[in-house]
């Protein structure tokens, strides 16, 4: 769960629409791959399967992302798992994913998916209540386990197609069908409807760590597997889109019965 | 000793390289039913718990996980895989040096993971029949203060005995993952397979 589940990075909301109006003009600047001659069948069709047409200005915003993560994240991500204990880091895990119930409620609803619905409905409810304001995952325990569900799920699950590669700052590495979801995630979230100078840090400060919370995740998984890698880049493109495609296969795949189990004839799967 | 040991293993898999015909993967998949996956990889797992956990010095231990990486692993053709296309249009000698990098290269990476495997603790569960005759057994893999991860072990026969050909840690394919990323570093080398041997070898020299 916590190995991956980072790639969609959160932060402020306006800092974030700035940053996503620069990147679509630097976007429109910016160089595109040049396709290789059609006379070499294998080149295309790698080129093709790679679906990254615009790799010369995702590379560039890798670049940045790193830079950004060397000084600010990594290091903030570091002093955190130093001084936090273990516990209190999950805890603090906890209580920001369900904070994020509300949106992942919305999406399992829209992705036509009751039981996952019921899931997170029940999740919230137990981890609010016996779990202490979400601080403990008592939910996992009672037979409701995590998942995730947000709108590029959705759209996936609507028949949309990823479409190209994209690596955007701070966000990172997706496409256009899941980093426009992830606009709408954010609008979904009641917590950012609310205004009012407290609840505006209060949210200010939940963003934050849950860039650092999830920061602190990857640690394990993506900084070992980039260190490993002749070409880190294109590692971090394929175990997204595989870790993506995983996702959407789950959510697909989830269709128990909504009737319970004492209900006669109740199918198979 | 283990030097020893670890360089007969070497040279018996490539004579067995040798004796397939270089390159040629052999597709006559023996029949393998996912209870015997399942144990293969329920053994498997136990004796890498038992080095890791057990006695011994890391250095030790580093020289145990690299004979078991061997043993349970069909490091050629995870090789072959991960070199792609590439592998047809490289030279016997190529694939031969390939290889023998991608062997130390893959022995290099597990055995650096020493200090994550302590303490982990694993549960097998189903076993389900994949393409081309192997079995993916999924298990549920718990280390200390980490969530407890899906991971599939994909079990293929075709060398003779059950081994491992991939591993699907959150539905993230470890050689699918290490092809594209030869893939991109090959695209951007001018597909040469030297130059991706060179930049192998720079990561056997590097410490870690």
């Amino acid at each position: 769960m916590a190995a991956c589940d980072g790639f969609g990075v959160r932060m402020d909301v306006m800092t974030r629409l700035v940053l996503l109006g620069a990147t679509g003009l630097m976007l429109a600047m910016a160089g595109c791959a040049t396709p290789p001659p059609a006379t070499d069948p294998d080149a295309v069709a790698d080129f093709k399967q790679t679906n990254d047409p615009l790799e010369p200005t995702n590379r560039v915003f890798y670049a940045v992302n790193n830079g950004i993560d060397a000084v600010l994240l990594k290091p903030l991500a570091l002093a955190y798992t130093y001084v936090v204990p273990p516990f209190a880091q999950t805890g603090v895990h906890n209580a920001l994913s369900n904070l994020n119930s509300p949106v992942l409620l919305a999406n399992d609803m829209m992705q036509g998916k009751p039981r996952r619905a019921g899931d997170t409905l029940a999740r919230f409810v137990i981890n609010s209540t016996v779990g202490v304001a979400g601080l403990f995952d008592v939910a996992t325990g009672w037979g409701y386990p995590f998942h995730t569900s947000n709108f590029g799920e959705t759209l996936a699950l609507w028949g949309v197609p990823e479409g190209p590669y994209l690596f955007l700052p701070i966000l990172g590495p997706g496409n256009p069908r899941d980093s426009s979801g992830y606009g709408v995630d954010v609008a979904l979230d009641p917590l950012s409807w609310v205004t009012g100078t407290a609840i505006t840090d209060a949210n200010y400060a939940r963003y934050g760590l849950t860039l650092v919370d999830v920061r602190a995740s990857l640690f394990d998984s993506l900084d070992k597997a980039t260190a490993q890698a002749l070409d880190p880049y294109a590692t971090v493109r394929s175990l997204y889109r595989q870790h993506r495609e995983a996702e959407i296969a789950a959510a697909k795949a989830d269709n128990r019965a909504t009737t319970p189990g004492w209900y006669p004839s109740q199918p198979a799967k | 000793m283990h030097m020893l040991t670890r360089r007969s293993l070497l040279t018996a898999s490539l004579a067995t390289v040798a004796a397939i015909g270089l390159g040629a993967l052999p597709r006559m998949a023996r029949a393998q039913t996912p209870a015997q996956a399942s144990a293969f990889v329920e053994q498997a797992g136990k004796d890498l718990i038992a080095v890791v956990n057990g006695p011994g010095s890391a250095a030790d231990k580093q020289a145990k996980l690299k004979q078991i990486v061997d043993q349970v692993v069909d490091v050629d053709a995870v090789g072959r895989f991960c070199l792609g296309r590439f592998w047809r249009t490289a030279t016997p000698a190529e694939q031969q040096q390939y290889l023998q990098l991608f062997h130390q290269v893959l022995q290099k990476n597990v055995a650096g993971k020493l200090g994550d495997y302590q303490g982990v603790t694993f549960v097998v569960g189903r076993a389900t029949p994949r393409d081309g005759g192997t079995v993916g057994v999924a298990t549920v893999v718990t280390r200390p203060n980490v969530a407890p991860a899906n991971v599939e072990w994909v079990v293929s026969s075709s060398s003779g005995s059950p081994r491992i050909v991939d591993v699907v840690a959150e539905g993230t394919s470890l050689r699918l993952t290490q092809r594209s990323d030869y893939a991109s570093f090959l695209a951007h080398n001018n597909d040469s397979v030297q130059a991706l041997m060179d930049a192998m070898r720079k990561q056997l020299s590097q410490p870690g």
